[in-house]
């Protein structure tokens, strides 16, 4: 989990160009919306993507949306028990 | 031509659609721009050697990618969100024949990005991909206190 929580900051910073940002800079409960990562609606469509390409984990709509991207520890939750769901 | 004003609000300087030839909503659509010599920009740009604007294409592009949305977005207007990795790799002049292609990539929450290429008598010359916002209908604007 630790590990997962890792990529998915990584892939966060890659993503979202967040340049000179390491994963130890996210806070894993921080909103990544608003406050917190300050994320705006364009970079959501952008994490979508990333989740989908790097995690294999599709984020059906904006309610799926915005429970996942409460928080990196959301996130990670969301991508774990997506792939628990499909195997 | 009434059809393409059904679809979209655009309008004469700026209406930069003047044909849709292969039309499959939310998967791809081909239309045309003709380029001609009396369009307004061409008087600045430039005086003796008339250029197509590049972010005149990338404005070609968006309005192509309206007729991707299977109704018409004369009274909820598409605004341009982004533009990433637009390129431009050679100029449009008066006289050409601009085809516009235009695929979806992705969306989410109103959202949706597309991919979009500006063919010049076969060759590529423009592509970009463009994310556009779909706005809420068109209310009555309320007077501001």
């Amino acid at each position: 989990m630790a590990d997962l929580k890792r990529q998915v900051k990584e892939m966060i910073i890659q993503r979202l160009k967040l340049e000179g940002m390491t994963p130890e800079e996210i806070d894993d409960q921080a909103p990544l919306f608003g406050e917190g990562l300050g994320l705006d609606s364009i970079d959501a469509l952008e994490l979508v993507l990333g989740v989908e390409q790097a995690f294999g984990v599709k984020i059906e709509d904006e309610a799926a949306g915005l429970k996942a991207f409460r928080s990196v520890d959301a996130l990670t939750d969301f991508i774990a028990e997506s792939q628990a769901g499909s195997r | 031509m009434k059809a393409i004003r059904a679809q979209i609000p655009h309008r004469h300087p700026f209406l930069l659609v003047d044909r849709v030839v292969e039309r499959e909503p939310g998967v791809r659509v081909l239309a045309e721009k003709l380029v001609s010599v009396n369009e307004p920009w061409f008087q600045g740009h430039f005086p003796e050697r008339p250029i197509v604007p590049g972010v005149l294409m990338l404005e070609m592009l968006a309005q192509a990618a309206a007729f991707l949305e299977p109704e018409p977005i004369t009274d909820r207007p598409i605004f341009l969100a982004q533009v990433v990795d637009a390129r431009f790799k050679a100029p449009a002049f008066p006289g050409d024949r601009l085809e516009l292609e235009v695929r979806p990539e992705a969306s989410f929450g109103g959202l949706s990005r597309i991919q979009g290429t500006v063919i010049c008598d076969g060759r590529t010359i423009c592509t970009a991909r463009l994310l556009l916002a779909k706005g809420a209908p068109e209310a009555k604007q309320e007077p501001r206190p």
